[in-house]
C-alpha cells in the first residue's frame, strides 16, 4: 500500500519533470516573455505566441466563474441555512450526480442547446455577430454548470462548519436570520468560500472536452464574450500528435501542458491549505 | 417578592419524544438575580432557551405553555421574536466572540438595530467596555480580532456586547464554567453590580455561585421544578428533601478543615511547592485550606492540584487581597 502511495505521488513529479524536459527546447530558444505575451501564433514560421490561448483560457474560465459563483453560493446558502433536512438530503445526490456526468455529455448539451440558443435568440436580440453561436459565452455557460457541484458542495461543508453557537449569539442580539447569515456566518466562512471558488476555478481552468466543443477554437485574442476563443487545453487536445513535423511544435504544446499543470497545481494547493486550516479550526 | 418580570406558566418542552421540561410554572422577579440550579441534564439550558426562543433553532423541538414578559407571550406566534430577543442579553457557557474585531463585536448589535453614525457607535463601544472593566485593557487595540483576547476578557466582551443592545434582562448559561477563578470572580462582581438595572437569570450547577449571587432560586430536577423561592429560604431551610440533598451533596456548610496553610507573601513557584508539601503530609480524603495573595497562584495552584489528582472544593476571595483555596487530597 505504501509503495502504491509513493508511486502515485512520484507519478506527479515524474509528469512535471517529463513535461519540463520536453518543453525545454522551446524555452531555450524563444524568450519566455515572447512565449507568454506575443499574440502571433504561426508555428510554421517559428512564431509561438501563447497569448491568444492564455487569454482564451482566462476569458472562458473567468466568465464561467462569474456565472457560477453567485448561483452556487446562493444555492448552497439556501440549502444549508433555509432548506429542511428532507430537501437537503434529496438535493445532495443530485448535485453529486451533476459532478459525475462525463464532460463530453456537457459538451454535447452545449452544442445542442446552448449554441443554438445563442445563435438564434440571444445574439439577434442583442444585435451582435457570432460565428454560429460558438464562442466564449457558450463555453462559459457550459463550464459554469460543470463547476456548480464543486462550489456548492465545498461551500456547504464550510457553512456547516460554522458553529451553531455563533448563530445563536447573533440571533440573541436581535439580528434577523438573514442579518446573521450575512454578517456572521458568511464572514466566518469567507476563507472557505474563497477556497471553494478557487477549486471551482481550477476545475474550469483545466477542463477540455466540453469547452473545446463549443468555444469556436480560433487562435485570436478575444475582445468580447461573443468572440470565439481557443483555450490552452483545447489547443493541446486538438493539435497534439498532428503537425509534429513542424520544428519545436511538440515542445510548444508540452509547454502549454506544463503551464496548465502548474497553474492548476497552485490553485489547488492554495485552496486545500485554506480548507485544512478551517478543518483544524485555525481560521 | 418584588415585581414579576418573567412569568412562566405551564411550560412543557420536548426534544423529539424526550420530555425535558415538565409543567414549569415560576415567576422571575424584576431587577434581581435568579439562579436556576440543578444537576446536569435537568433542563436548565432548555428553560433558558425557551425564554429567548433560541430553542426554535433545534430540530424536532416542540413546546407549549406561556412565557409572559411585560405581559407579552413570547410563545405566541404573533409576537415578534426579534424584538423579544433585543430585550434579552445572552451570556453563554463559553465566550463566543463574533468573527470580527473587538470594536465590531460591541457595535454589532446597535448597528443591526439601525445605529449608523460613527461617533454614536464609538460612544457605545467605550461605554460598555468601561462598564465591564475592559476598556483600559483593550482601548489601544479595538480593531484587533476579538479572538485574540484571553478567555476571561472574551467573556467580559460578550457581556458588554449583550448590554450594548440595551436589554432589560440578562440570561446567563453557566457563564463562568469555562473561566479561571479570577475571571469568574470578575464576572460575578459584574453581575452583582448589574442587578440594579437588569433582571438577571443565571443557570449554574455551582451551588456556591448561586449562594453568592442569587436573590431567588429555582431548583430543577429531571425537568421539574422541585422548589423555588427566596434564596435565603431555599438554601437555609429547604422545604423539599431533594433540595436539601442536592445542596448537601455538593456543599457541606461545615467543611471540616484538617489543615491550614498561610502562603501570603509567597510567590510562584514557592507557594505551589508549599501547597504540594502540605498536601503530601495529609492523609487521603483530608481537607487543606490555603490562603494566598499572589494572583498567579489563584489560578495556577488549583489547576496544578487538580492535575495531581486532588479535588479543589472552593476558590474564593475573602478580602481585598487574599484568596482561600480549599483542597481535598
Ligand atoms: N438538542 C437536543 N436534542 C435532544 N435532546 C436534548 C437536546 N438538548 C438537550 N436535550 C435533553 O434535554 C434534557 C435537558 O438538557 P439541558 O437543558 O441541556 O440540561 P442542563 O442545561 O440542565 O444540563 C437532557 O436530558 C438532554 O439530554
Ligand atoms: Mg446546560
Amino acid at each position: 500500500m505504501l509503495a502504491a502511495t509513493v508511486f502515485a505521488c512520484l507519478l506527479f513529479f515524474l509528469m512535471l519533470v517529463g513535461l519540463y524536459i520536453r518543453a525545454s527546447p522551446i524555452l531555450s530558444i524563444v524568450p519566455i516573455t515572447d512565449l507568454l505575451f506575443s499574440s502571433v501564433w504561426g508555428p510554421s514560421d517559428g512564431k509561438f505566441g501563447f497569448l491568444p490561448f492564455i487569454m482564451g483560457t482566462l476569458w472562458v474560465t473567468g466568465l464561467a466563474t462569474i456565472i457560477a459563483v453567485p448561483i452556487s453560493l446562493l444555492s448552497s446558502i439556501y440549502l444549508s441555512e433555509y432548506a429542511g433536512n428532507r430537501l437537503r438530503n434529496a438535493v445532495k445526490p443530485l448535485i453529486d450526480l451533476l459532478a459525475g456526468i462525463p464532460s463530453v455529455v456537457y459538451g454535447l448539451w452545449g452544442v445542442l442547446a446552448v449554441v443554438p440558443f445563442i445563435k438564434n435568440t440571444l445574439a439577434p436580440a442583442l444585435g451582435v455577430e457570432t460565428i454560429g453561436g460558438y464562442g466564449i459565452l457558450a463555453g462559459g455557460i457550459v463550464l459554469s454548470i460543470m463547476v456548480f457541484p464543486i462550489i456548492i458542495s465545498v461551500t456547504g461543508e464550510v457553512l456547516r462548519s460554522v458553529s451553531q453557537d455563533m448563530r445563536e449569539v447573533s440571533l440573541s442580539l436581535g439580528a434577523t436570520k438573514w442579518q446573521t447569515i450575512k454578517h456572521v456566518v458568511l464572514r466566518k466562512a469567507r476563507p472557505g468560500i474563497f477556497a471553494a471558488i478557487v477549486l471551482g476555478f481550477s476545475r474550469a481552468f483545466g477542463e477540455t472536452m466540453a469547452v473545446l466543443m463549443v468555444v469556436g477554437n480560433v487562435a485570436k485574442v478575444p475582445t468580447s464574450v461573443f468572440d470565439p476563443a481557443y483555450p490552452l487545453p483545447a489547443l493541446i487536445a486538438n493539435t497534439f500528435g498532428e503537425m509534429m513535423s513542424i520544428p519545436l511544435y511538440d515542445s510548444a504544446i508540452l509547454l502549454a501542458a506544463l503551464m496548465l499543470l502548474i497553474v492548476v497545481l497552485i490553485f489547488n494547493i492554495l485552496a486545500r491549505m485554506v480548507l485544512i486550516k478551517i478543518e483544524r479550526g485555525v481560521i | 417578592m418584588s415585581e414579576t418580570h418573567i412569568q412562566i406558566e405551564n411550560v412543557n418542552a420536548y426534544y423529539g419524544r424526550t420530555h425535558s421540561l415538565k409543567n414549569i410554572s415560576v415567576q422571575i422577579p424584576k431587577k434581581q438575580i435568579t439562579a436556576i440550579i440543578g444537576p446536569s441534564g435537568c433542563g436548565k439550558s432548555t428553560l433558558l432557551k425557551c425564554m429567548n426562543r433560541l430553542i426554535d433553532l433545534t430540530d424536532g423541538v416542540t413546546y407549549s405553555g406561556k412565557i409572559l414578559i411585560d405581559n407579552e407571550d413570547i410563545f405566541d406566534r404573533k409576537t415578534d421574536i426579534v424584538d423579544i430577543r433585543k430585550k434579552m442579553g445572552l451570556l453563554a457557557q463559553r465566550p463566543i466572540p463574533l468573527p470580527m474585531s473587538i470594536y465590531e463585536n460591541i457595535a454589532y448589535g446597535p448597528k443591526i438595530h439601525g445605529l449608523k453614525k460613527k461617533p454614536d457607535l464609538d460612544a457605545i463601544v467605550e461605554k460598555y467596555l468601561k462598564l465591564v472593566g475592559l476598556w483600559e485593557e483593550v482601548k489601544d487595540r479595538l480593531n484587533s480580532p476579538a479572538s485574540q483576547l484571553s478567555l476571561g476578557q472574551q467573556q467580559r466582551l460578550c457581556l458588554a456586547r449583550g448590554l450594548a443592545v440595551e436589554p432589560e434582562i440578562i440570561l446567563c448559561d453557566e457563564p463562568t464554567s469555562a473561566l479561571d477563578p479570577v475571571s469568574s470572580q470578575y464576572i460575578e462582581q459584574q453581575l452583582l453590580k448589574l442587578k440594579n438595572d437588569y433582571t438577571i437569570v443565571i443557570v449554574t450547577h455551582n451551588i456556591h455561585q448561586a449562594m453568592r449571587l442569587a436573590d431567588y432560586v429555582i431548583h430543577l430536577y429531571l425537568g421539574e421544578v422541585v422548589e423555588h423561592g427566596l434564596s435565603n429560604d431555599v438554601f437555609e431551610n429547604p422545604k423539599e428533601e431533594r433540595t436539601r440533598a442536592y445542596i448537601n451533596g455538593t456543599f457541606s456548610t461545615e467543611l471540616k478543615i484538617d489543615s491550614e496553610s498561610d502562603l501570603k507573601g509567597q510567590l510562584c513557584p514557592f507557594n505551589f511547592v508549599y501547597a504540594k508539601q502540605a498536601l503530601h503530609n495529609l492523609e487521603d480524603g483530608k481537607i487543606l485550606k490555603l490562603i494566598v495573595d499572589d494572583p498567579i497562584a489563584v489560578t495556577e495552584v488549583p489547576r496544578g492540584m487538580e492535575a495531581d489528582g486532588h479535588k479543589v472544593l472552593i476558590v474564593k476571595q475573602i478580602n481585598k487581597t487574599d484568596w482561600e483555596i480549599v483542597i481535598q487530597k
